[in-house]
This record gives structure tokens, sequence and C-alpha cells, in this order.
């Protein structure tokens, strides 16, 4: 059982590891400029150049694919940033106070966000503020947070009973300092598991948001956005829509892939179920 | 469990109110005054604070806010600043399609996921076991408008099978409404029937490993007989939960699978709305499919204790 | 004529063979207790009474039960005859009752199973109930395990295992789990109820408390058998004479006696006579394997004690 779980953790690195290349690539070089429009080249066929491909304005595929890459990367990055940094304070403080009214409160507050999910959030963000890269991410982000809170609090409670803990507090350290020396490294590999899920979630929700015309903006190139475009030629170029799909759903299964196997790995204590 | 279902009752009931005040309050940060924007820039002042007066925006938010959620309660909406229609009788109409939806999805993801799960778990040492439990794990992987757009392909575009999209209400043909809602149904419930299959095989799995389940065995159940009577309840009762969670998220799918579809339910209302900066139709989407999420946690949250006596004080 | 007849009954889990020709028999109304450390096997030889092994795990010879065989035939044969021919009692029973149905439902399910119109089960329950000594039996009956305690979920567990009149009821740690208080009255309870019984434990006062008869079985077999007041009294295998002299009270301020080195992990155990390498009276000869000789108190040891 143990080989199948690396096996998942080393594919799953894999299709991450490509989804990072790629956007790091395409800072330097793409086989041509993703934003050109050329009439010349429209629903030009796979070959001479065009790897994948052009769409109905005469971009290239292959290109727009690359700096689509660097957009789902950028969106997650911030969006699972904001996430961690609201929700991971929240969550200890939370599991560190369990009985306050303090906690009450965070956790009230974490049930009541979770019920307004990412693309309300994006919805009504857009409708107020214009829609926008930004707007998605701050969206996707507040929306995930109580994920990490919720995930904080468990396992911050689970340490808060361990001996050394106990020791510490008998030893009169303060609850700051058992927070940072005690707490954060050891909810640390749970954090990793669950910012892995997460972005593959974030992704989920910036092409969602990117297909529905609240994400990212034209002319940046995005996965979600190229379904939407290619939605209307689905009957003439599938391949339009072939791609960016394809690309969505490796980047999500590698982000998925490596949560699950970094769980196993890192902490045989959680290992899941599946796994057993 | 009466005090319980009070208590929990009293919960979703505050939880609405305080989403009510959060999405007015978000809704109101608006730049941007209502009746400028029906006026366009050319309005006199005079004509301007009229409609202000009218719309009644020129009184204090506090005000503004309670004639709202006093409305809502009495299912009344408010009028479209846009359209100048009554809000409240559109949302029913879209409620209903996206409930159809959404219900539709749910059904198609339970068939697939409980006897798939179930299996996966029963067989977890075969090849098919782990078959499955690979093929969950990708299904996961695609999102419900990228099934959409894929289904399409396969079954509007090379079988000609069925429509590629559009909705026929269900009095005028009943025929044609299924037909046209098939492709959707499948598109939300084959991805949340992969959500759903990996759940219910590590629920079957933790069943199986239970003393109990040895019990009825030694009863004189065959391994199948005890999972049966007494496995499936047991996993059911974590399955149950993912599913709430899983409900409201195919409720907000929806609203985007419809944009695949074209289905005019609350999501293309939605988006409808922000489209045209009908902001007071936008806060009453908003609001319902809040609350609908707020509903369904309570739901799920009493199905539980319904299930496990252990919750019953 | 004897309830029960073992016969070179051998579990083995892939190469690993982790109960050895095992063979004993127990007359009708007769208590065996069956001790050993845990790894020795004693659970495992309940267990494929049961049919109830783990996968990957097969047990084969012969085990007859009334007759009917229990070990190698297959499990739609084997299934008729649990919870009405044998029964068994677990060691934990927080866990060993369904959670989410009544108690009476499931003292009455072990007789619908077989055959027992389900008006007569629900009233035979709550006798059932009575007999195990639960006050209130009817009450009980509609409780949730999770409204009794530990010892009273035992004595469900027993109810059950008792409700179809087996000829054999096998008990394997059934008292471990429970208030020290609480398992006196558990002891005396099967050893008034049990027809013939298996009593599994690694507790010399318990089995000496309940059963007649008793196997001391060590790395996956039977190296002691004997009526109990001679096997406890004059061991002759060194593992029983060791275990037991680990067991006595020691005056205050003696060193307790303990058996040098630890169980062998499964698979481990040294060839020939299994205890050799723990044995302080070990010698090559020891590199044999010693058959288990005697009646009635009979041993497996080229150098028995006494």
């Amino acid at each position: 059982m143990r080989g199948r779980a690396n096996a998942g953790l080393v594919a799953g690195g894999a299709l991450v590891g490509l989804v990072v290349l790629t956007a790091v690539a395409s800072f330097f070089w793409t086989p041509h400029d993703p934003t050109l429009v050329d009439a010349a080249r429209k629903l030009r066929e796979p070959g001479g150049g065009y790897l994948l491909g052009a769409d109905k304005f005469g971009r290239d595929t292959f290109s727009q694919l690359m700096v689509g890459a660097r957009t789902t990367l950028y969106v997650g990055v911030v969006a699972v940033g904001i996430a961690a940094a609201l929700g991971v304070p929240l969550g200890v403080i939370a599991g560190m106070t369990p009985r306050g009214w303090l906690s009450e409160l965070i956790m009230r507050v974490n049930d009541l966000v979770f019920a307004f999910p990412a693309l309300l959030l994006a919805v009504m963000l857009g409708a107020v503020y214009g829609a926008g890269t930004l707007t998605a991410m701050i969206a996707i982000g507040v929306a995930t947070v109580p994920a990490f809170a919720r995930v904080a609090r468990a396992a911050t409670l689970q340490v808060m009973v361990t001996d050394y803990v106990l020791a510490a507090r008998a030893a009169g350290r303060r609850r700051p300092a058992i927070a940072v020396r005690h707490v954060l490294p050891n909810i640390g590999s749970m954090l990793i598991v669950q910012a892995s899920v997460s972005f593959a979630i974030a992704i989920l929700a910036e092409a969602a948001l990117s297909f529905l015309g609240f994400g990212t903006r034209p002319p940046t190139p995005s996965w979600g956005r190229m379904l939407q475009e290619s939605q209307e030629l689905l009957f003439s170029t599938p391949r339009l829509a072939l791609w960016p799909g394809l690309a969505i759903a490796l980047a999500v299964l590698g982000f998925n892939l490596l949560g699950d196997g970094l769980r196993d790995h890192l902490d045989p204590k959680l290992r899941r179920v599946e796994e057993r | 469990m009466t005090f319980y279902l009070l208590k929990r009752l009293a919960v979703l009931l505050a939880g609405i109110a305080v989403a009510a005040v959060v999405v007015f309050a978000f809704m109101s940060l608006l730049p941007g005054d209502p009746a400028e924007i029906a006026l366009g820039v050319n309005a006199t002042p005079e004509a301007v604070a009229a409609l202000r007066e009218q719309f009644g925006t020129d009184r204090p938010p506090v005000v503004q806010f309670l004639d709202w959620s006093g409305g809502l309660l009495q299912g009344d909406f408010g009028t479209s600043y846009v359209t100048s229609s009554p809000i409240g009788p559109q949302i029913g109409d879209r409620l209903g399609v996206t409930a159809v939806l959404v219900l539709g999805g749910m059904a198609v993801a339970l068939v697939l996921a409980v006897p798939l799960g179930t299996f996966a778990a029963v067989h977890h040492r075969d090849p098919l076991g782990a078959v499955i439990s690979a093929a969950s794990q990708v299904g996961i992987a695609v999102p419900a408008f990228l099934a959409g757009i894929l289904l399409v392909y396969v079954f509007a575009v090379q079988a000609q099978a069925l429509p590629s999209g559009g909705y026929v209400p269900f009095a005028e043909d009943p025929g044609e409404w299924l037909r046209g809602l098939l492709l959707p149904w499948a598109s939300l419930g084959l991805v949340q029937g992969a959500v759903l299959t990996r759940y219910v095989r590590s629920a079957v799995l933790d069943v199986m490993r239970e003393d109990y389940l040895r019990t009825a065995r030694a009863k004189g159940r065959g391994s199948t007989g005890a999972l049966w009577r007494h496995g499936l309840r047991n996993a059911s009762v974590p399955v149950v939960t993912v599913l709430g969670l899983q409900l409201a998220t195919l409720l907000i799918g929806a609203v985007v699978v419809e944009r695949v579809f074209v289905i005019p339910g609350l999501g293309d209302l939605l988006l409808n709305g922000v489209a045209g900066r009908d902001l007071l139709l936008v806060q009453g989407v908003v609001m319902v499919l809040v609350a609908a999420v707020l509903l369904i946690n309570f739901v799920v949250d009493v199905a539980y204790h319904l299930l496990d006596p252990r919750l019953l004080r | 004529m004897s309830t029960l007849k073992v016969e070179g009954l051998s579990v083995r889990a892939g190469a690993l063979e982790l109960v050895r020709e095992v063979s004993f028999a127990i007359a009708p109304g007769e208590r065996v207790g069956l001790i050993g450390e845990s790894g020795s096997g004693k659970s495992l030889t309940a267990l494929s009474l049961m049919g109830l092994l783990p996968e990957d795990v097969t047990a084969s010879g012969t085990a007859r039960l009334g007759g009917r065989d229990l070990v190698g035939v297959p499990e739609s044969r084997v299934k008729d005859l649990r919870g009405r021919e044998v029964s068994m009692v677990f060691q934990e029973p927080m866990t060993a009752l369904n959670p989410l149905m009544r108690v009476g439902a499931q003292v009455a399910e072990v007789m619908t199973l077989h055959g027992t119109p389900r008006h007569d089960a629900r009233e035979r329950a709550v006798a059932l109930l009575d007999r195990v000594r639960l006050p209130e039996p009817a009450q009980v009956a509609r409780a949730y395990p999770h409204q009794l305690s530990g010892g009273q979920r035992q004595r469900v567990m027993l109810a059950i295992a008792l409700a179809n009149g087996p000829g054999l009821l096998i008990c394997d740690e059934p008292t471990t789990a429970l208030d020290v208080t609480v398992q006196k009255q558990m002891l005396e309870l099967i050893d008034e109820v049990a027809p013939a019984l298996l009593f599994i434990t690694h507790d010399l006062a318990v089995v000496a408390s309940v059963c007649e008869r008793v196997l001391v079985m060590y790395g996956g077999r039977v190296v002691e058998s004997g009526p109990i007041r001679e096997v406890f009294t004059r061991p002759r295998h060194r593992y029983t004479e060791g275990l037991l002299a680990a067991s006595r009270l020691t005056p205050r301020g003696t060193r307790l006696p303990t058996i040098q080195g630890s169980v062998p992990p499964a698979g481990r155990f040294p060839g020939g006579c299994v205890f050799r390498n723990r044995c302080p009276h070990a010698t090559p000869t020891c590199e044999a394997a010693p058959a288990l000789t005697g009646e009635g108190h009979a041993f497996a040891c080229w150098h028995p004690a006494g």
C-alpha cells in the first residue's frame, strides 16, 4: 500500500511540477505572442509552428495555455495565501482557547462565511468593484478561510493535549510562545496538505469564474475563459475546448494527488482509509 | 430532540438574518446611484432626486434595510430599478428550475456513488476496486462546466442525440423538458458522483472494520448480509454530512452549468442581473442562494441527528 | 461423546504458520480454558472455529461440533452454524454492538436469522436479557448500546450468544475490558449459563475460577493441557512453569520472577521446541520438536519440571 501512496505523490508532484515549469517558462519564452490577434491565422489547424493551432482570433493556443498556467498559479497562490494568512491564526486561537467567547465567535463567523461560496462572493465583488483577477483572488481566498480555520483548529486541539504542551504550560510559558514553539510546527504538515487541496479547489473556482466572465479579464490568457470562448465553436473546432479542459483537469488532479500523497508521507497517523 | 431542533432552528434563523445584513451592507457599498444609472448621464438633478425618492434610496441605509428585509419576510424582494418589474416572482420562477437541476444532479450522483463506492470498498484489494478509486480521482478534477462541454460534444455534436442547450418548461412538453435536462443533470451528477464515490468508499471501508460487523457474522450472517444489514446505515452517517456540503456545491455549480446549457435558472438570473447592473435583483438572488445553503446545512444537521441515536439527548 | 473435537488445526497467513497442529476436545458441559500470552495463537484458534478468520488467513485440519464440520467447509454452510450451534463473546463490549440499532432488535436478530418468527424473537429477546440478569430487561431492549455500560453491553453479547441454545460458547477475554467488580459477576454468569465453554484469557486467576481443564498455548502450539488443579499445582512444561511463577503473588520485597526475553513476533519462533530460545533448561535436544504426550495431563517438553 505504501508504494501506491508514493506513486500518487510522485504523479501529483510531477503534474504540479509541469504546471509550475510551464508557468515559469512562459515568462521567458512562448512560441508566439499569446495575445496577438491575427485574422490571417483565424482557426488555423495545428502544425507548422502552431503546435495546437490557433483560436477564432488567430491567437496561438499553445502560447495561451502556457501563459494560462501562470494565471492559474498566480490566482491559486494569492487565494490560498489569503486563506492561510487569515484562517490559520484564527484557527490556532480558536483551538488554544476552546471554551472562550473568542473561539465561539470565530467559529460562528466561520460558519457564516462558509455559506458564501467563492462564486457568490466573486459575483458580489464583481458587481460592486468590477470583475477581475483581483476580485476573483479575494473572493476565492476569503471563501477558503473557513477550511483553513477548521483544519488549524482541529489540529491545534490535538496538539494542546499532548504532554509536551502540557509540560510547557505547567512551566508557565505564555500562550503566544506555545503557539509559535509547539503548535505551529506540529500542525504544519496538516496545513501543507490543506494548502494543496485548497489549491486544487482554487484552480477550479478560477476556471469557473473566468468561464462566467468574473475572473481574469481579456486579453490576459486564462484556461477558464479559453473554454468559454471555445464553447460556441464546439461544433466546428472542438480542439479549442479540449486543451484548456485538459489543462484544468490535469492541474487539479496534480494538486489533489499531491495533497493526498503528502498526507500519507508527512504523517502516517493521518493516513486516510483509502490508502490503508 | 425537540430542544435540539429548536436550538438548531434558532441558529438557522440567526444565520439567515446575519447573512441578510451582510448581503445588504455589501451591495450598498456600490459606488453609483441606481437613480443616476437608470436615468443616464444627461438627467437633471431634479429628475434624479425624484427617482431616488421613488426608489426609496434617499432614505437612511438602516431604513432601507428594514424595508427590504421586512419585504423578504413576506416574499417581496422589491421592484427592479432597471426593469421596473417585481423581483420576487422572477426569483420564484427561476428557483424551481434550479431546484430541479440541483436535485436531479444529486440523484445522478447518488445513483452512481452509492453502488460504486460500496463496490470499491468491498473489493478494495481487487483491480476493479482500484480502477474505481482512480476513476473517481480523475472525476474530481473535472469541473462541472467542463463535464458539460464534453457531454455536449459527445451527445449533441457527435451523436446528435440530445439538445446542446435550451430549456423547455415541463408544462409545455414533458419529453423535451426531460431531454433538455439529461445533459445538465449528468454534468452536475458525474462530477459530484466522483467526489461522493470516494466518501462512500472510505465510509464503507471504515464500517467494514467495525467490531459489530464481526458480531453480525458471529450471529450467522454472511459478510455481504452483515454489511447490508449493519454496515450501510452506519456508513450513511458520515456520507450524509458530505451530501449536505455537496448539495451546496451543486447549487453553486448549477449557476455555471445553467450558463453552459442556457437554462433560465437562478444562476442565469444572477449573471444577467450583474450584467445589467440590476443591484436589487443581484441582492435578492444572492440572498436566496445563501439562505438555501444555510437551509441545506440545517437539514443535514437534523438528518445526522435522526440517523445517529448517540447524538440524541 | 464430546461436543467439540478439534484435530490437527493449523492456521496460516500466506507462508506464516500462526497456529500449528492444535488438537483438543470439549465434553458437554465442560469448561475449558485456553491460556497464553498475546501472539500465542489462542484468539486465532477460536476465530477459526467460528469461521471468522480475517481475509488472507486460512485454517486447515478438522473441527467437528456435534457431527458437523467447522473447518474446511464453505462459508455458506458454516454461517448457518454460527450463532446457533456455536456462539462467541468478544473482548471489547463497547464496539461489538451496532450503535444505531436498539439492543432488543440486535438480540432478536440472531433468532430470526435462524428461523424464529419475528414476533417470538422479540419476546424471547426480553426473556434472554432477563436471563443474563439485566435489570428491567424490557427497558434495556428499547435502549441503544451507548445508553448501557460496558458490563451491561457484555451481558447483551452473552444474551445474543445464548439465544439459540448453542452447544458451545466461546468467550475471548470477555472480562478483560471490564471493571474488576463487574468482572466477577460476569464470570459467575458465564459459568452458570454456558453449555460447554471454551474460555480464552491470559489471566490465570480467571481461568482457575471458571474452568476445569486448561490448554496452555505458546508460539501457536498447545504446549501443555490437563485438569486445572494439576496443571497449576504441578506444571510440567517449562513455559507453564514460568507463566505460573510470574503470576504468583510474591511476598513484599522479593523479586517477581519473569520469563526471560519476550514473545517473538509471528513466524519468528524457533524450530523444534518453540520455547527453547527463552527456556533456561534448553539443551540441543530441544532442537527437535517435542510431541504433546500424556493421558489427562499432557505436555510437550523434553525437560519437564517436577
